[in-house]
């Protein structure tokens, strides 16, 4: 997914530049013509649609959702500085996966890398409450929990890992 | 009552500005301001090559450099749009000199409390203050430095509330009520003889929502203090981090909302149109009212135990907001800029880059905004990649502007040679610095981490040479504006 946000954020981000550097280049040419407010009417409805669009597209399908306890496995993760604790140490692919997630302290927050360091899915660990989250593992490999949430001098230490492995038949 | 201002409502070329009420007051806090930011980049600086591993640093005062850095930006950021704001909303209102020098006093004061709990106490529990980790360093840092530095932001907080007490007071006195200066009247269409400026509509709404936002996070300072002192008194995490991000968020925005009185007041002078305020604008600045204090849930969107209405408002807001600022704020600049003929010297030419830069960071931010995207972005080098774009390229550079149009001269005249040489360096510093954590996000770096894996060196040391450029740019701007200050006043 981050490739793709990426490349949509660049590329509006540089067709805004581009109206900022031709708005800026343009101040020896013609003043805006009558026509000027009616763009602006049809940006802002443009926008607002767009929006309305976007936002029902992405959250239709609620993104906190979860599987439904009977499918699924479930994980307990606990936080501490400067610690990770997780009961399950290997996770079968293929299968959804609650993890459910406890501080004993202060803020963290649970962030799950594939081997290769990209950061698949997180949640907040917060003092006094459990938070859940669903995530499905495709593929069987070592995988990384780093803290998200800055929590004290030894923050890039709150690091652990655990298994995905191939699902048994 | 300046009855003298009354015609000028809206364009204010009279008005010279060596006669705007407490302009030294206002000019000193310039050079305080620029000093800072100059520090406050060079810490920056620091810890990207401290990732980089260019250089060695103990993680302790890495994350203390962190804290000061995140305190010193946002406070510096809150302090040159608070002294933007009165310079020019002196032009319409009559401000009390003493208040301002008393919210100076107590900004410093905030400062000293601040550095000393940083520097002497080994706080590094971050800008934010996340509630317990104050309490819980881990041994870092005792219980007295925490303390203090929370005391240092009541005691700034304390100062911005009397000096939104005076511009209150003031704009009530002058527009009869903050409802007509917030230009209700424009917005249904009554008749107003003596429409509030721009800068009065921005500063009446700046007022409400900063005043909550100080208030709100008082509150939960002095619950943090008291969770301090008192063991056993215990706050509810998720609610003192609501409270934490309302404030947070709604400062660091209005530190913008204030500076951006600076494009108003002055870029007429360089367009030669003045800069109005009619309905659309109106309604834009009363949504603003609304939007920045209903958008600080995007900042908890991972936190799953919320209401999940809050969470979808958070996205939603995220995303309307860019209408007012996109629609309103930067296609009225492009209508007021082409065709105008105008000048490009420095301050122009900062002013319009800063509501370019404060636009488009509003991009990969309301993106970020989204529930599944900050799924795997929130908390990474995606989130300072945002709001660099527009503090570095937006209100710092709308700060940058006012202080090159302080030391103008007489006449406007073309850019020279080393005003073009900054500009570009710290043009191009700044946009490959963004850019850079941009990536680094999309690259999955977490964000506020002392010590990064060998993977992420190759980002670390490529920001590192931008932040150069960044620091050299502002070295220019900050050094040219105290030598001129200097020539102007001897
Ligand atoms: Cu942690």
């Amino acid at each position: 997914m981050q490739p793709v946000v990426l490349l949509i954020s660049l590329i509006l981000m540089a067709a805004l530049t581009a109206a900022f550097w031709l708005a800026a280049r343009a101040s020896r040419g013609e003043a805006p013509g009558p026509k000027a407010n009616s763009k602006r009417t049809g940006l802002i409805w443009a926008m607002t649609i767009a929006g309305v669009i976007i936002s029902v597209g992405s959250l239709r399908q609620w993104p906190h959702a979860l599987a439904s306890t009977g499918d699924a496995l479930e994980v307990h993760v606990s936080g501490g500085q400067w610690w990770w604790d997780i009961d399950t140490t290997e996770i079968p692919a293929g299968t959804p996966v609650n993890f459910n997630v406890t501080t004993e302290d202060v803020t963290h927050g649970m962030g799950i890398y594939d081997s290769g360091l990209t950061l698949l899915t997180q949640v907040q660990a917060i003092p006094g409450y459990t938070t859940k989250l669903t995530y499905t593992f495709t593929e069987p490999g070592t995988y990384q929990v780093l803290c998200m949430e800055f929590c004290g001098v030894a923050h890039h230490d709150m690091v652990n890992e655990f298994e995905v492995v191939a699902a048994e038949e | 009552m300046s009855t003298a201002s009354e015609p000028a409502a809206a364009g204010h070329a009279a008005t010279e500005p060596s006669a705007a009420p407490q302009a030294g007051a206002v000019k000193l806090t310039m050079i305080l301001s620029g000093a800072v930011f100059a520090l406050m980049m060079v810490f920056g600086l620091i810890m990207r090559a401290a990732q980089g591993q260019w250089i060695e640093l103990d993680p302790a005062l890495f994350y203390q450099i962190l804290t000061a850095h995140g305190a010193g930006m946002v406070g510096t950021a809150a302090l040159s749009g608070a002294a933007i704001l009165w310079y020019f909303s002196g032009r319409h209102v009559v401000l009390t000199a003493g208040i301002y020098w008393a919210f100076l006093g107590l900004f410093l004061l905030g400062v000293v409390l601040i550095l000393g709990a940083i520097f002497v106490g080994g706080y590094g529990g971050a800008w934010t203050f996340l509630f317990p980790l104050p309490a819980l360093s881990g041994g870092a840092w005792e219980a007295g430095a925490a303390a203090a530095f929370m005391l240092g932001y009541v005691s700034i907080g304390v100062g911005f509330l009397l000096y939104y007490l005076e511009l209150g007071r003031q704009i009530h006195a002058r527009y009869g009520s903050l409802a007509r200066a917030l230009g209700w009247n424009l917005i249904l269409g009554r008749e107003d003889k003596n429409p509030p400026p721009p800068t009065i509509v921005a500063a009446a709404a700046v007022t409400i929502f900063n005043s909550i936002g100080i208030i709100l996070g008082a509150a939960v300072l002095v619950a943090s203090l008291v969770h301090l002192l008192v063991p056993g008194f215990e706050v509810d995490a998720l609610l003192a981090k609501n409270l934490i991000y309302f404030f947070g968020h709604v400062f660091i925005n209005a530190s913008i909302y204030m500076a951006v009185t600076a494009v108003y007041e002055i870029l007429p002078e360089y367009t030669g149109r003045p800069w109005k305020s009619n309905r659309l604008f109106a309604i834009a600045w009363n949504a603003v009212l609304i939007f920045v204090m209903a958008v600080y849930w995007h900042h908890l969107l991972q936190d799953v135990v919320m209401p999940p209405w809050m969470l979808v408002v958070g996205q939603l807001v995220s995303y309307f907001s860019g209408i007012p600022l996109i629609a309103v704020t930067a296609f009225s600049t492009f209508l007021y800029v082409r065709g105008s003929k105008m000048t490009w010297d420095l301050a122009s030419s900062l002013l319009v880059l800063s509501v370019a830069g404060w636009s488009v960071g509003s991009i990969p931010a309301s993106i970020d905004g989204m529930i599944s995207v900050n799924k795997v972005m929130h908390n990474t080098m995606w989130v300072p990649g945002h709001f660099h774009t527009y503090l570095l390229l937006g209100e710092v550079a709308m700060a940058f502007g006012f202080m090159a149009w302080l030391v103008r001269g007489k006449t406007i005249s073309q850019m020279g040679g080393l005003d073009r040489a900054a500009f570009a360096t710290y043009l191009a510093g700044a946009a490959g610095f963004v850019t850079v954590f941009l990536f680094s996000g999309a690259a999955s770096i977490p964000r506020r981490w002392a010590v990064h894996y060998e993977e992420w060196l190759t980002h670390d040391r490529i920001g590192t040479l931008f932040s150069v450029l960044v620091v050299l740019g502002t070295l220019i701007f900050v050094l040219r504006f105290v030598a001129r200050l200097g020539r102007s006043e001897g």
